[in-house]
C-alpha cells in the first residue's frame, strides 16, 4: 500500500520533471513575457514549483494565454 | 513595477537581513550542540543535530508568524516585513537538511526504502509512544516545499494572486503540525518536558499576537462600518503624520488607505500594493515614491503610479484641511489618478 503511494508520487514527479524541462525550454517565454530572455538560474529557481505543479501550469501553457505583455524587456528592479 | 524575472533580487538591505539570520542559525545550532554535548555526555552528536536543525526550522518560522502582527503593535518591527520572502525559504533550507538527516538516520540503514520506513514507523495508533509524529513533520514539511517552491513572483503572477495567497497562508496549517510533531516527538523519545513546553509557549505567543491585532482591527473596523460612508473621514493632524511614514485609515466597508507626509506634503494612496497585496502604509517614502515594505514596489504620491519605465498603478484618495486637521474623502479615484497633495501651512485658497 505504500509502496504503491510512493511509485504514485515517483510517476507524478517523474511526468513533472519532463512537463518542466519542456516549458522552460519550449513554452515559458510565451506564456510570461517577463520570463523572455531570463537567465537561466531563474529557470532553476522555478523548476522544483514547476516539477510540483506540473498540472496547473501544463493547463496555463496548453491554453495558449499569455501575460506580462506590457514588459519592459531587460528591465530589473 | 514588471520587469524581467531575475533569479533572486539582492540589494545592500537584503543581503545585510539574509546575513542575520543565517548568523542567527549557525550560532543557535552551534549553541544547541554544545551545550547538549557538555550536559550529556551520552548524547549522540548526530541526533543532537537533527534536533537542532528542527527547533531552529520551528524558531526562524515562529519569527516569520509573528512579524506581522508585531509590525501592526510597533513601528520599530516593520523593517523586519521586508525580505519576508527569503527568511522562509532559509527556513525551508533548514527544514531540509533536518528532514533528509533524520531521515537517512532513522531510516536509512534498514533493508526497507528510508521513505516506506517512515510511513510504516510509529503506527501503533494514536497513543504514545505509537503517535506517528514524523508523518507529521512530513507534513509540514511539504507544505513548506510548496510554499519555498512558489515564492518567485513568476507564480505569484501565473497561479493568480488569490489562489498564491491561499497557498501560502498554509504556512498555518504547516505551524500547527510543527507544534503536535516537535512535543509529540519529544513525548516519545524522551521524558523531559523542556521541548513540549517551549513550543506550545511559542504557540501560545504566535496565536495570542494574532489574536490582539486581529481583535483590534475588528473594533475599529465595527465602528467604522457605522459611520455614514460617503462622509470625510479624520485622519490626523498634519505632525502628527511621521514624516517619510504613513497612518493607516480604515474605512467603512473594510478598505484602508496610507496617508503619507513627505516632508510638507501630504497624499493618500490605498494600503494595497499591486505586487503581493503588501500593505504600504507600513512602507516608507524613499526618493519621493511611496515603497512597499514587501518587496520595494514603488509608487509616486500624488498619482499613484509606478515611476518610469513602470506603468502599474494604484488608487488615489482626495484630502482636505479642517481645523487643523487632514480629512480623507472614503471614494477612491481611479488608479493612477493625479491629486494635488495638501501643503502644510498653505491655505485651502491659495490650493485653489
Amino acid at each position: 500500500m505504500v509502496e504503491t503511494g510512493l511509485l504514485i508520487a515517483a510517476g507524478y514527479l517523474g511526468v513533472g520533471l519532463v512537463v518542466a524541462v519542456l516549458f522552460l525550454l519550449l513554452g515559458i517565454s510565451r506564456a510570461d513575457h517577463a520570463a523572455n530572455g531570463a537567465k537561466w538560474p531563474f529557470r532553476l529557481i522555478v523548476l522544483p514549483g514547476l516539477i510540483l505543479l506540473w498540472p496547473i501550469i501544463l493547463g496555463r501553457w496548453l491554453s495558449g494565454r499569455q501575460i506580462n505583455q506590457n514588459i519592459h524587456a531587460g528591465d530589473a528592479s | 513595477m514588471g520587469h524581467q524575472y531575475q533569479a533572486i533580487q539582492w540589494n545592500k538591505g537584503k543581503v545585510q537581513y539574509d546575513i542575520a539570520i543565517v548568523t542567527f542559525a549557525v550560532i543557535y545550532i552551534a549553541i544547541f550542540m554544545a551545550v547538549g554535548l557538555m550536559a550529556f555526555a551520552t548524547s549522540d552528536p548526530i541526533v543532537l543535530m537533527i534536533r537542532a536543525l528542527g527547533t531552529c526550522a520551528f524558531l526562524l518560522l515562529t519569527f516569520i508568524l509573528l512579524i506581522g502582527p508585531l509590525a501592526r503593535i510597533s513601528d520599530r518591527f516593520k523593517p523586519m516585513l521586508y525580505n519576508r520572502r527569503h527568511f522562509g525559504v532559509f527556513t525551508f533550507l533548514v527544514a531540509l537538511a533536518h528532514f533528509g538527516l533524520a531521515l537517512t538516520w532513522y531510516h536509512g540503514f534498514g533493508p526497507l526504502n528510508p521513505l516506506v520506513s517512515l510511513f510504516l514507523s510509529n503506527q501503533s495508533g494514536g497513543t504514545f509512544p505509537g503517535f506517528p509524529f514524523e508523518l507529521l513533520g512530513l507534513a509540514a514539511f511539504i507544505i513548506l516545499l510548496l510554499m519555498a517552491a512558489t515564492s518567485h513572483d513568476f507564480w505569484l503572477n501565473n497561479l493568480s494572486a488569490p489562489v498564491w495567497k491561499a497557498l501560502h497562508m498554509l504556512v498555518y496549517v504547516a505551524y500547527g503540525l510543527l507544534v503536535i510533531h516537535i512535543a509529540a516527538g519529544a513525548l516519545v523519545t524522551e521524558k523531559s518536558p523542556v521541548y513540549p513546553v517551549l513550543v506550545i509557549a511559542a504557540f501560545g505567543l504566535v496565536s495570542g499576537l494574532h489574536l490582539i491585532t486581529g481583535l483590534r482591527e475588528a473594533k475599529n473596523d465595527a465602528l467604522l462600518n457605522k459611520m455614514e460612508a460617503k462622509s470625510w473621514v479624520s485622519v490626523a493632524a498634519p505632525n502628527d503624520i511621521p514624516d517619510k511614514r504613513a497612518v493607516i485609515v480604515p474605512l467603512p466597508g473594510g478598505e484602508r488607505v496610507a496617508v503619507f507626509r513627505d516632508g510638507k506634503k501630504i497624499s493618500a494612496v490605498t494600503n494595497v500594493c499591486r505586487h503581493q497585496n503588501g500593505p504600504l502604509g507600513e512602507g516608507r517614502i524613499i526618493d519621493g515614491c511611496v515603497t512597499c515594505p514587501w518587496h520595494g514596489w514603488q509608487y509616486r504620491m500624488e498619482d499613484g503610479i509606478s515611476p518610469p519605465p513602470f506603468t502599474e498603478k494604484i488608487a488615489t484618495y482626495n484630502l482636505k484641511m479642517m481645523n487643523g486637521m487632514v480629512f480623507l474623502n472614503p471614494d477612491a479615484n481611479a488608479p493612477g489618478t493625479y491629486v494635488d497633495p495638501l501643503v502644510i501651512g498653505q491655505t485651502a485658497e491659495q490650493r485653489s
